[in-house]
Parts: C-alpha cells; structure tokens; sequence
C-alpha cells in the first residue's frame, strides 16, 4: 500500500510540473495588467513602469518562469502581488474553511443521497422513484445563489437561527459548526441531487445481475441482497462520482462562499483572477492541483478498500 | 412569590449592564472580496479608500461630511501661510500628535517624508499630484516649508486628507519596509489591528488621537462581495452600516426598512462617453454632434433614479470649482442626430465599437445607450471583456468611445487636465486618460492653473468647457452619487454631505445613540 502511495505521488509531479507550466503562461496571457489592475484610475506610464520594476513584471518571461519555477518548487509560492501578504499564509488561513464546507457538504450529500437512491431503485418506476428523481431534478436546477439566499431569508433573517456573516473563528469549534451548517446544507442538497441518481442507476444496474438473482434464489434475505451485494457492487460508480465532485468543490464553491460570506479557496482564486495577481493565482493553482491530486489518490484507495480486486 | 423576586432579581442584574453599557464596535459591510492596499499613497480603489481616511490624516481636512474645498480646515497643520507670490507655503504643525502603536510623536520630518514618498511613482500611485513642488523641507520640527514650482489651482487641495495628502509614520515606513503596506502606522482616530483575508479587517481607537479618544472602540470592516447577502447581514442587525447600490429601487428598499437610514452623498461620479476623435468615423465633428443628440440625459436619470443621479451638464462634474453649465451643450433631438449623420454621409446608419466593461453597473448603463443610439441610427457594437482587461485596452487607445466614469478632487483643473489636456492622450508617456485625443483647450487649462487672479482663472475653465463640448471631445451622461445605508442609532457626529474618501467618515465623535 505504501509504495502504491508513493508511486501516485511521484507520478503526479509532471501534471504538478505541467500545471505550473500552463498557469504560468495562462495568466500571461489573459489581457489585463497587474500594475493597471493595481494602480486603477492612476495608472500613469510612470507609475505603471515603476510598479512592474517592484513586482519583477520587467525581467523577461524566461526568468520570471525560472524564479516561479525555483521558488514553487522550494515550497515558497512568494507573496501576493497586491495585498503582499505570503501566499501560503492567506491559503492557510481560508483552506479549514473550504475543507470543512467540502466534507460537511459531502457528508450531507452521502447521508441523503444514498438511502433515496437505494430506495428509489429499489421502487423502480413508482411514486416514491418519481419523487426521488423530481427532488433530485429540482437539487440540480436550483443554483445555490438562488437556493443559498433563499435559505439564509428563512433560517437566518426569517427565524433567526443562525447568522448571515459565515466567517467563523477557526478556534472555536462551535462557532465554526454555527456558520457551517446553512451552506453545508445547500450544497449538500445539490450534492445529494447527484449521488442520489448516480446510486440509484448503479444501484439498478447491479440489481438485474446474475448474482443478485442468485444470492435471492439461495434464499439470503433481500435485506442482506441489498446492502451486502447489491449496494457494495453499486458504490463504484458512487465513489468515482463522489471523488470528482470534492474536487471540484475545493475550488468551486465559489458562490456558496460568496452568498453565504465564508472564505475559501474558490473565492480567493476569483479574486486573483480579477486582480490579475499572477503570482497568487500561480501559487492557488499550484495548491489546488496538489489537493486534487491526494482526492484522487484517497479515491483509489478507496476502489481498493471496496473491491479488492482492484489491489491486485 | 419569593422565588420569583429572586429571579426577577437575578435577570435585572443580567439585564442591566447590556442595556447601560452602549453599543462601541461599529460593523461596515463593504462589498469586496478583501482589502487591496493599505499603504494610503496606493489606496485607489473604494475599498482601500475608505478605510485610510479613519486610520491617516493630512495637513489639512475638509471638515467631515463636507467635500467643498472651500472650507477647508487645519488637521496635523494648526496653521500656515504663504509668500506674496504665492509660491512658498509654511505650515506649522501641531504639538503632542502621536503616531499609532507607540511610533511616537509626529515631526516635521514624517510630513516631509510622507510628501516625497507620495511624490514617488515608486511609492506613490499619486505622485503626478507632487509635481508642482520643488521643495519639500522642514524648518524645524514643528514646521514645514513647501515651495512650488509654479502656480497650482489649489495648495491646499493636494495636502488635504485624501490620496498623496495622508501623512505616515517614517520611522514606521523605515523600520517595516514592505511590511508597511500590510501594517501601517498613521495618525488617524483608529489604528490597524488585524487583517483575516477573505474576511474582515479590524480597527481599534487611537486612544491617543489628538483630538479625543474616539467613542467608538472598534470597528470590523468586514467583506462581503454579494449584494444580497450584505444586505441580508444588515437587516438582521449584523452590520451598522452597508455599502449601498446606487440603485433607485435599492434606496426605496432600503429605506422602508425599519431603523434605517439610506445616506446619499458627494462626489458624484460623472460618467462621459469621450470620442476618439482622430479615428473614424468619429474624426468627422458632425458623427460626434450626432451622438450628442442621440443622449437623452432625462430618461438616463429616470432608469438610474433620481435619488441617487442626476444629468452631467458639463465636461466637469457639477459642484467643481470653475464648473459650468453654460457650456452649449445640446439637448436630446433625434432627428437632429439623424440629419448630422446624413449630412456625413451616413444616411442609412452606423456602426462603432466600443469596449465595454463586464461590471454590471458599467454594463447595464451601456446598454442604455446603445438602445438610444439606435433610435438615430447608430449601431453601438458592445464588446464585453473583463474589468481589467477593459482598463488595459482603453488605454491601448483601442476603443473609439471610451465609457468613463470618475470622481476627482473638486476643482475644475484635475478633471480638465486628466481628461482634455492633450498632455493627457493615451498611450504618450505622460498618458492619463485622455480617451479623445483633445486638444482643443490646452491653452485655457494650462493659463488657468497659473492664473493668481481667481476670477481669470475661473473665466478661463469655463472656456475651456465651452471648447470641448463644442468640439464634441466628450458627452456627459450621468452623474450617481454615492450610497451607504445605516441603522438610526449610529450617529456620524455630523452632517454626512460629502466625502472624499468615498465612504462616511468615521471620526473621533461616531458613537450609537
């Protein structure tokens, strides 16, 4: 298990290498200036010419990528190019708060999304499959800054449950449990629209297996058919679907962060973006592609915990 | 019976000291993503703006809630005079001003220093403004002496709290160096605490503030990018004030909400389109006069609101010194228009570029125009890019009409020279934002800013108005002024009519009622 670990890891440093690459030219060649991005309305020639001096922007592109490549590389992603803030130390501080919306939302979405999906395939074409399947509809078709200010009027401004502001203090647990209950349920709602069709098609598919019907024959109880046979075949699928989704919450719950006012690597990213921060979103980038990468890995593992075959 | 006067007892003694001690954090909704710059010579952005005015002062102040240069006041100045020619200005500083953090007393030589540092494009995104002085020096620790080069429009306007006037701890500059940015040292009423990115930053009372300890305590100023959910947070009571839309039906919003006080206030930013007037088909005056007639300024301000806009009437914004509306400027005639671009020789219509901004606001405005364009035949082809990328082409001189909208310090030359000195043009070394290529009114802008004689110098302004509109450099839309709603127990301590710093001052005498 453990050299499978570090044979993953090491074979995710070219795609680390390659990200860096393309970060590095892609934010170049978006148009827009940093130093005008910087400087606004008074952005003079002078002052522009000055502020490239001061941000390394007037050494040639073959050496700011060197520098990006040596300092990335050392573990040093360098400092914001407008706040001035280190790099490292602005992820470290919103990367709890992503990561606890990620995994409360995907804990929500697993806890609804899997029962309904099972239940749905298990009353294929019924009341309670249609039901699952509008809901699941209805999670998919409502943006969260439509779902997200709809539940903050009712739980936060109607009944006064809990607060607008999302930013929590780390060091307080229940503070931080406060402010992440509202968005963990709205994207955990969406999350939930997800897996529940995703089980319930795995779930269908599986139970039309020979085995299934043979299990049945043998006379194991169906409760057992279920859960032992049906739903451990059927998780694959879920897993695969689950892991892509964590990724792409890392860094896109952008707008739950902004409805609900919580920070987050999404919002950051945007930001940067906007800034035209190079060497910030050179180094989120950089960040975000590693966290991808351990998501990945850690869905793997757990292809192998699910079906051993897959160690061998 | 006895139970229940001990509870009652009990939850007075709770009760009491909630209701009696008054309320001293003050909570500011601001619609960003986080702080920018805190470095006060680099705060350009609203953001940035707002909050150097409560941590930096400058030699002298427009009082709070007053943006009118004539009333100018002393801040770290008590006092001042300058030379029958007008060139040297003294000032003398006041006694016992003590920096933030234990920084210590302020001298003549932070106010030197602070000057040359904003006079630095290296230091400074104000530095143009630092041009006029040839000297900067301190006489003695209490005085300073500045001697210009020539005559400016207004001394004391560039030294005033805003932008290149605040002054800044040099021993904290020297000792922090880059850090500064991220930690400054001013002399403000409220000094930097914390930042937590993505989230908030934290002020707390300069107890030491010259002119009193602060009544209020602390202040979070917390970002918080989405419309709605700032405005969620200030209905629930979690904010005292929120920055507001200037949005007619957000101001009728707002203001029907219990408790709730919508301030609108100066300056106002004035949106102009400028027409590149050595490009075609806009080179051609009559393509430029057509356009003038094609604005309708009445139903801009009625999609605007009238609250919170009003028409441009001048290539200056209203209420600047040497602003007029006496200027010719046209009014709304569609067929006007129409005959102009026949006479062109455009009788079926036309189509220009022009690049637009993706920022709803800027967005949403051009597309107003583009529906009255249309009304005299003039195809107005929007192209849509992202803010910064917008910023970066216009001054690439790539966009024949340039929307343009801004608010300068209230005197006719800063706006004339930045926007119609041909000093100005993009893309020339000395570029500021001349989008027109205008040149028609140099020799009045550049007579009026050494003009001693004030009503010449006003006379001369007013010319070069006339100039530009005739020759169609730019068209004045609409000006928005701006918006900040707050709960009725906040009291400013004054009367918020205006402000430089783009947000409502908050200063020593702010308290909850």
């Amino acid at each position: 298990m453990i050299f499978y670990i570090i044979r993953r890891l090491v074979a995710a440093v070219p795609t680390l290498l390659a990200v860096l690459t393309l970060v590095f030219l892609i934010v170049r060649v978006v148009p827009g200036d940093p130093a005008i991005a910087i400087l606004g309305d008074r952005a003079t020639p002078e002052g522009v010419a000055a502020l490239h001096a001061r941000l390394g922007l007037d050494k040639s592109i073959w050496q700011q990528y060197v520098d990006f490549l040596t300092q990335s590389l050392s573990g040093d992603f360098g400092r914001s190019m407008v706040t001035g803030r280190p790099i490292l130390s602005d992820v470290a501080a919103v990367l709890p708060h992503t990561l606890d919306l990620t995994l409360a939302s995907l804990i929500v979405g697993c806890i609804i999304g899997v029962p309904i999906g099972i239940w749905a395939a298990l009353h294929r074409n019924r009341a309670i499959d249609y039901a699952a399947r509008l809901l699941s509809l209805i999670g998919l078709s409502f943006p969260v800054f439509v779902s997200g200010i709809f539940i903050l009027m009712v739980f936060a401004l109607h009944w006064r449950l809990f607060p607008v502001i999302g930013n929590a203090r780390l060091d307080d647990p229940l503070d931080r449990l406060n402010k992440l209950v509202l968005p963990a349920a709205t994207l955990g709602l969406v999350m939930a629209a997800y897996i529940t069709r995703v089980t319930r098609s795995a779930m269908l598919s599986v139970l039309g297996e020979d085995y299934i019907r043979t299990a049945r024959a043998k006379g194991v109880p169906w409760r057992r058919v279920v859960w032992r046979h049906g739903l451990r075949n059927a998780a694959m699928p879920v897993v695969t679907v689950v892991g892509l989704y964590i990724g792409i919450l890392i860094g896109n719950s952008v707008l739950t962060e902004i409805v609900f006012n919580r920070p987050g690597l999404g919002k950051i990213i945007v930001g940067a973006l906007n800034q035209r921060d190079y060497t910030m979103l050179q180094g989120l980038m950089v960040i975000y592609c590693f966290l991808i990468v351990v998501v990945n890995l850690i869905t793997d593992l757990t292809y192998g915990i699910i079906d051993p075959r897959v160690k061998q | 019976m006895l139970i229940r006067a001990a509870l009652l007892a009990s939850a007075l003694a709770f009760a009491t000291p909630a209701f009696a001690q008054p309320k001293t954090t003050l909570s500011v909704g601001i619609a960003a993503q986080d702080i920018g710059q805190l470095d006060p010579h680099f705060a350009v952005s609203t953001i940035d703006r707002v909050i150097a005015a409560w941590m930096f002062n400058g030699l002298v102040r427009f009082p709070p809630g007053s943006i009118d240069p004539a009333k100018l006041e002393g801040d770290l100045a008590e006092k001042w005079e300058s030379s029958p020619d007008g060139l040297t200005w003294t000032f003398h500083l006041r006694h016992g001003v003590q920096f933030h953090g234990g920084f210590g007393e302020l001298t003549a030589d932070d106010v030197v220093f602070s000057l040359k540092k904003a006079g630095e494009a290296k230091t400074s995104a104000f530095s143009s403004e630092l041009r006029p002085f040839q000297t900067i020096e301190a006489v003695d620790p209490y005085t300073v002496r500045l001697v210009l080069k020539d005559h400016v429009p207004s001394v004391l306007g560039i030294l005033t709290n805003y932008s290149q006037g605040f002054i800044v701890s040099k021993k904290a500059v020297e000792q922090r160096g880059d850090d500064f940015k991220r930690n400054p040292i001013g002399t403000g009423p409220f000094a930097f605490a914390s930042v937590t990115p993505n989230q908030s930053l934290e002020l707390v009372a300069h107890d030491g503030y010259f002119r009193g300890a602060p009544k209020l305590k602390k202040i979070s100023y917390r970002f918080i990018p989405s419309d709605a959910s700032r405005d969620l947070a200030f209905q629930s009571g979690e904010l005292d004030l929120n920055y507001g839309r200037a949005d007619q039906a957000w101001v009728n919003r707002t203001k029907a909400l219990p408790h709730t006080i919508v301030d609108v206030f100066e300056p106002a930013e004035e949106g102009e389109l400028h027409l590149n007037t050595t490009v075609k088909p806009l080179d051609d005056i009559r393509v430029r006069q057509a356009i003038a007639y094609a604005i309708n300024r009445p139903e801009l301000v009625r999609w605007r609101g009238a609250d919170v806009s009003r028409e441009g009437q001048s290539v200056v914004p209203r209420g600047y010194l040497g602003f007029t509306a006496d200027n010719g400027l046209v009014a709304n005639n569609v067929d006007k228009a129409k005959a102009l671009l026949k006479e062109a020789g455009y009788p079926d219509g036309i189509t220009i570029k022009m690049i637009q901004s993706q920022l709803p606001e800027m967005l949403t405005a051009a597309q107003v125009f583009q529906a009255q364009f249309k009304r005299a035949g003039i195809n107005l082809d929007l192209q849509v890019v992202e803010h910064a990328t917008y910023h970066q082409q216009i001054r690439q001189d790539l966009s024949p009409i340039v929307y343009y909208s801004a608010a300068r310090f209230p005197v006719a030359d800063v706006y004339l020279t930045q926007f119609f000195h041909s000093r100005s043009i993009v893309k020339t070394p000395t570029a500021v934002t001349n989008f027109s290529h205008c040149n028609v009114a140099d020799a009045e802008i550049d007579g009026a800013r050494v003009a001693t004689d004030k009503a010449k110098q006003i006379a001369l302004w007013v010319e070069a108005q006339k100039k530009i509109v005739a020759q169609v450099c730019a068209v004045p839309m609409f000006e928005t002024l701006l918006v900040f709603a707050r709960h009725d127990n906040l009291d400013y301590g004054y009367k918020l009519e205006g402000s430089m710093s783009l947000g409502p001052l908050i200063t020593e005498a702010t308290h909850f009622k």
